[in-house]
């Protein structure tokens, strides 16, 4: 066990000291550049020379490798560098919109899973052939709706006509329900179908046909073998959905006027905020990594087979 | 990239929403005061929709439009400009003289007036802002401000006098001390690099309100200072703000803000797009379309460019744009159609609309002249060449895209071919000071005082044409020294006939600022350029 966590753990840092390379290199190739963005402003008025000599100000003016070594030195203590836009540091950036955006991608990933078990597990064991068929073309709907539409439509709807649910003011609570119902609407759609096919496929097993010869009840069945079975490759599917909900949160931010890590980023790419598209990649690279490490980590206790496989021993 | 994704998803939104809008916008008028509702009401809470985070908040770079909602209720200025006649009044100065040649300026200032920290608001502190605002401070990385020009060095004659020394006249500078840059603030604030002068939590101003709680990129909360009493004299209203606290809340998508305002739950809104107007009409409330008194909205031609160096090019364009099909096929009534450089209401304007007419068969004629003769695909070419432009769509202005691709589509018809190249503001930065890149920009500039028209053109402010002009400049420089207001307007008025005989600019319509607000929100007022000021502002019963 060791051992492998070990290993895991290796491979982490490798995947985010590649994130952060190809990070930083991407962002020294795009055109143009924060300071140029910042202070061509003409309303400022400034002459080119004196951009270059606040350039020089800012040291962005070093060798590519010499910025390369220091930032990541920086990285490494924990230090990010200052916002180039703001002036602030990208820890107090990266600080002020992590909680609002972890709790948005914790809820809306719930409720995510929580739409998703409804529809495979109702259509698995649906009597009407109907309803199946219905609730098993949800997934796709749900897949196609772009967020940006869903998140207006939602608005405009529950709070706009209805008057249910406030989007300017209102509880912490209040504000919650619509982006997380925006941002869970899409993510739950690949969970339900694998969970759906899953469940068909274990149904199908012998030993399920086994189980039941012995006289278990049906529900039985369903928690004890077939859920258990059917979760694996479910699981997968939740440790790769967490770049939709990155993703989705830029959108569901921004419609929603929710400060996060998600208006961060589309703020810092408008302006070519380089030190805090790189932090974002970084932190993206990270939660990514540690996901799915959690993810590999809970496939032996839902499969005592696999544990064998990883060296844990009971 | 999402980021992209969600752009291109705005984008068709905001097309298929212009359709709509468009059918039912022809009937657009601007809704006049609100004072109309009795005695004035002390308390309340206003909550006003922005559309974007405030930027940073040094206060001469802080002219970006999201900040106005902040700043100006946070500090005062020296002079306060009337909106209406563009006068300049007392504020914190309650008295000034000027001599004969602009080259110095003393002002007298109100007793008694602490900035929110509890410091006062002497001579000292107003002398260490204009040293920054007008020679910069390199070791504080902080730059000078565009409305002040020629500035050598102040002078504390006592306490409360202050006095000013330019190297060369500047006529300007009285009505560069009204604007939102011109905020005074604090010593404290005023010696703190730029990076902590950016930002909201140093701001610390006289005005009449001060920030009680800031969540970052989504909203400020101000409150109302009990203790202020020093409004401009001219005002009516004196002593403390009709409201208690506003709240001013981030909201990026523009139907959600439109969407909130008619449904109750926000009072006061910016930036209602222009197919939104009818919406907000139709629902009983209240539209400001605010003049910016500036240079209009419009194409500004680069004669460096290898293709535009031509001034019967550049003519041929001007002739060839057809600003009233612009206006009405995209905008409303709220958007007046340009005649001329200058806005209708700049100080110095002159009518051009003569020479502003859209005249397709003279564009076609001076480019004959000029040597571009019809390719088989109906664009013209001189010597292998296309006659090629590309711009920029302007992030800032209102419906840029769809403006440029309307004039794309009227200048095929003179065989012009116009790309329209929408680009993130790292590629449009580093294009920007080429003119072959960025042969032509869609720009504008608000400023009520006729220096604007030198921000705009001159190479050593905003340089929107990369002039190689020596004239222009000249023109602008002798308009920026002139003392007498008369002679000034005058020469401001030459300088717009020579930008639009040179073919330097397409002028398309005078850009507002356009608010919305509910019937109950009462003494809605602006700066002479369209950004608001809240503390006129009060609220009566919210049910109609």
């Amino acid at each position: 066990m060791t051992r492998y966590l070990a290993l895991r753990v290796g491979q982490a840092v490798l995947v985010l000291w590649a994130a952060f390379t190809a990070g930083f290199v991407l962002l020294q190739l795009l055109p143009g550049d924060s300071i140029l963005i910042k202070f061509q402003n003409p309303e400022l008025g400034l002459s080119p020379d004196q951009i270059a000599e606040i350039r020089r100000l800012y040291g962005s003016d070093a060798p590519a490798i010499v910025r390369y070594v220091h930032t990541l030195l920086g990285f490494l203590h924990g230090d990010f560098g200052y916002s180039i836009d703001t002036g602030t540091p990208v820890l107090d950036r990266l600080a002020e919109g992590l909680p609002a955006t972890a709790k948005l991608a914790t809820l809306g990933f719930l409720v995510a899973v929580l739409i998703a078990v409804t529809i495979a597990f109702v259509s698995s064991y649906s009597r009407f052939a109907w309803i199946r068929g219905a609730l098993l073309a949800l997934p796709s709907l749900f897949v196609s709706v772009p967020t940006f539409w869903l998140g207006i439509v939602l608005i405009q709807v529950f709070s706009f006509q209805l008057k249910l649910v406030p989007v300017i003011g209102g509880t912490g609570f209040e504000q919650l329900i619509l982006p997380v119902l925006t941002l869970a609407v899409p993510i739950s759609a690949p969970l339900a179908q694998v969970l759906a096919r899953s469940l068909d496929q274990v149904q199908a097993q012998p030993f399920v046909a086994v189980v039941a010869a012995k006289g278990a009840s049906q529900r039985w069945i369903l928690w004890r073998h077939v859920a258990r079975n059917a979760l694996l490759p479910t699981l997968t599917i939740a440790g790769v959905t967490f770049g939709e909900l990155i993703a989705g949160s830029v959108v569901t931010e921004t419609v929603f006027g929710r400060n996060g890590i998600g208006r961060l980023t589309e703020q810092a790419v408008a302006v070519q905020d380089t030190p805090v598209m790189l932090a974002i990649v970084v932190l993206s690279a990270t939660v990514f990594v540690l996901v799915n490490l959690v993810v590999d980590l809970l496939y032996p206790v839902l499969d005592p087979r696999l544990a064998a496989k990883v060296g844990v021993t009971a | 990239m999402p980021r992209t994704r969600l752009r291109s998803t705005l984008r068709a939104g905001v097309a298929a929403l212009a359709t709509i809008g468009l059918l039912a916008a022809c009937s657009a008028n601007a809704a006049s005061d609100a004072g109309d509702a009795g005695q004035p009401v002390y308390g309340g809470t206003l909550t006003y929709l922005e559309h974007q985070p405030p930027s940073c908040l040094y206060l001469p770079a802080a002219g970006f439009y999201p900040n106005g909602g902040v700043l100006n209720q946070l500090t005062d200025k020296l002079t306060w400009q009337d909106p209406k006649t563009l006068k300049i009044e007392p504020w914190i100065a309650k008295s000034w003289e000027i001599n004969a040649d602009a080259t110095e300026y003393t002002f007298h200032l109100r007793d008694g007036v602490t900035f929110s920290d509890g410091s006062p608001l002497d001579a000292e502190t107003v002398a260490a802002n204009f040293d920054v605002y007008g020679l910069g401070n390199k070791e504080l990385k902080l730059p000078v401000a565009e409305f002040v020009n020629n500035y050598a060095r102040s002078e504390v004659i006592d306490k409360s006098t202050v006095k000013f020394h330019f190297n060369k006249p500047s006529p300007g500078f009285l009505q560069g001390t009204s604007v939102i840059g011109a905020g005074l603030v604090s010593k404290k604030t005023i010696s703190l690099p730029y990076e902590e002068q950016c930002q909201l939590k140093n701001v610390v101003g006289s005005g009449p309100f001060t920030v009680a709680n800031q969540v970052v990129d989504k909203e400020i909360d101000l409150v109302a200072r009990k203790d202020y009493s020093w409004a401009p004299p001219s005002f009516a209203h004196q002593g403390r703000a009709y409201l208690d606290k506003i709240k001013i809340i981030v909201t990026p998508e523009d139907n959600v803000r439109v969407g909130a305002l008619t449904s109750g739950q926000a009072d006061y809104v910016r930036y209602v797009q222009a197919y939104d107007e009818a919406t907000v009409k139709a629902a009983g409330y209240r539209i400001y379309a605010e003049p910016t008194r500036g240079v209009n909205n419009g194409l500004y031609l680069r004669p460096a460019n290898s293709i535009l160096q031509d001034v019967n090019v550049r003519k041929a364009l001007q002739a060839g744009t057809d600003a009233k099909e612009v206006v009405e096929t995209l905008f409303t009534d709220s958007y007046p159609v340009a005649t001329s450089v200058l806005s209708k209401l700049a100080a110095g304007y002159v009518d051009l609309s003569a020479q502003l007419g859209y005249d397709p068969a003279k564009a076609n004629s001076l480019l004959d002249q000029a040597g571009w003769v019809r390719g088989a695909d109906g664009i013209r070419e001189k010597g292998g060449r296309k006659l090629q432009l590309s711009v920029f769509v302007s992030g800032p202005q209102p419906l840029s895209k769809q403006t440029l691709e309307l004039v794309a589509q009227q200048w095929t018809k003179i065989g012009v071919k116009l790309d329209v190249r929408q680009a993130d503001s790292g590629t449009q930065a580093a294009a920007l000071k080429d003119a072959e890149k960025t042969p032509l920009v869609h720009s504008m500039v608000g400023r009520a005082d006729q220096d604007v028209i030198k921000s705009q053109f001159h190479t050593r402010n905003r340089d929107v044409l990369l002039s190689n002009d020596a004239q222009l400049d000249r023109l602008l420089e002798e308009q920026s020294a002139l003392v007498d207001a008369n002679a000034r307007n005058a020469k401001v008025a030459e300088i717009q006939r020579y930008v639009v005989d040179q073919g330097y600019a397409i002028p398309l319509f005078e850009e507002p600022q356009v608010y919305g607000a509910a019937p109950y929100v009462h003494g809605v007022s602006f700066e002479a350029v369209a950004r608001p000021s809240f503390y006129d502002v009060w609220l009566s019963k919210k049910d109609k």
